[in-house]
């Protein structure tokens, strides 16, 4: 083997390297929209009657079922609701009140997160590019024996950057994905359990 | 030289990101209960039900009731490795948050998997899912139909991507599924309350 070709096959296997791993390690950035912020719970329309209500959180990719994102934010998202004031316990059984929130992760018309990630890598981080992944986050009330639900909604971004680019203007840089993942979902969610407090009905 | 250079690359490339993001085997999530089929069963004006058994349809092959390969990973059930059984749970978890559920009960919802396939094929991802519902009350019949249901989608050359996509469309037909049934008049009509 010349010297010439184990430069050659270095380089291509840096270039593989790079390219599978620069969605999601070293050569990706995340930021967080800042056109979705924290509500805080204070803000909140009190609930004069608090009343229990049963849970359930689903994480969806393009509408389906996500089981493993589900099972990494259900405890933040279930200790976030049973915080909100909205509802005197978490846990009722089948003749309470039900709350289902679903946060489904669609992607921007447009955007093509592998593709972008693979030319970011074949360049070496030069070509650099930034992905934009939307969350939508849905919440549906049910009353107590009632079969009418109440819907609040909020939507939400993450922006990846990958290679040589800066950041989004209108964004917050994260530490981590997992950092990310988790304020997105804090800030979403907090914007939709405003919703449904402020609606008449839900009172 | 260059051509081996980067047929090494592609493959590189392949096995880094498929080591970084698939698995051989996914365990499906365990069912929830929707809305919706809450609101549908909260509507259909039925008297609570017992659930009895699940299987396989027979002349099935069992590996049909274990698990669906998606481009070489293995998607299957939580619940002894078997759809069949993860139909039951579906259905428990639903008839149960609309306060439909009664082991006590008479009327006695039963399943057979007739169905059952995913494929995450590069351009667009398919799957479907069919079973045999037959409601009983003692030795009577009064339901006994099959139902189906199917989803298809863009699916990515990236098998990390399309791989825990198509998992995800082929579990969301388990609650579609159920829908179907608590949305049939006949089926409301077998496990009606007593006068209406």
């Amino acid at each position: 083997m010349t010297i010439a070709f184990a430069r050659t096959l270095r380089r291509a296997a840096l270039a593989a390297m790079v390219a599978g791993s620069a969605l999601l390690t070293g050569c990706a950035s995340f930021y967080v929209d800042t056109a979705t912020r924290e509500v805080p719970v204070a803000q909140f329309k009190k609930v004069a009657n608090p009343k229990p209500v049963a849970l359930s959180f689903e994480f969806q990719s393009r509408g389906a079922p996500n089981p493993r994102a589900t099972e990494y934010l259900r405890a933040q998202v279930q200790e976030q609701v049973a915080g909100s004031g909205l509802f005197s316990a978490v846990g009722g059984g089948s003749d309470s009140a039900r709350l289902n929130v679903e946060l489904n992760n669609v992607p921007k018309d447009g955007d093509n997160a592998m593709g972008k990630g693979f030319v970011t890598g074949l360049t070496f981080g030069l070509a650099g590019n930034v992905v934009t992944d939307l969350y939508e986050c849905k919440l549906t009330y049910l009353p107590p024996g009632q079969s009418t639900p109440l819907v609040a909604t909020a939507r939400h971004a993450i922006h990846t950057s990958l290679g040589a680019t800066d950041g989004p203007a209108n964004a917050v840089k994260s530490a981590s994905m997992e950092e990310a993942i988790r304020t997105m979902t804090r800030q979403v969610v907090a914007n939709a359990l405003n919703e449904l407090s402020q609606q008449a009905a839900f009172n | 030289m260059n051509r081996s250079v980067f047929r090494i690359a592609g493959l590189l490339m392949a096995a880094a990101v498929a080591l970084q993001l698939t698995g051989c085997a996914t365990p499906m999530g365990a069912p929830q209960a929707s809305i919706d089929n809450t609101t549908r069963l909260r509507t259909a004006g039925i008297a609570p039900a017992s659930l009895g058994s699940f299987t396989l349809a027979p002349g099935q092959s069992a590996g049909m009731d274990q698990g669906v390969s998606l481009r070489g990973s293995r998607v299957h059930s939580p619940y002894n490795d078997s759809f069949a059984q993860y139909l039951k749970e579906t259905l428990r978890v639903e008839l149960d948050a609309a306060g439909l559920l009664d082991p006590a009960s008479p009327a006695v919802i039963s399943g057979m998997l007739t169905e059952s396939d995913a494929d995450a094929a590069i351009g667009q991802g398919t799957a479907r899912l069919a079973a045999r519902f037959v409601v009983t009350r003692g030795q009577a019949v009064t339901y006994d139909r099959t139902l189906r249901a199917d989803a298809s989608w863009e699916s990515s050359f990236v098998g990390a991507v399309a791989i825990p996509l198509a998992a995800g469309q082929y579990q969301g037909l388990y609650r579609k599924l159920a829908g179907q049934l608590f949305e049939d008049p006949e089926f409301r009509k077998a496990l009606a309350k007593p006068g209406m």
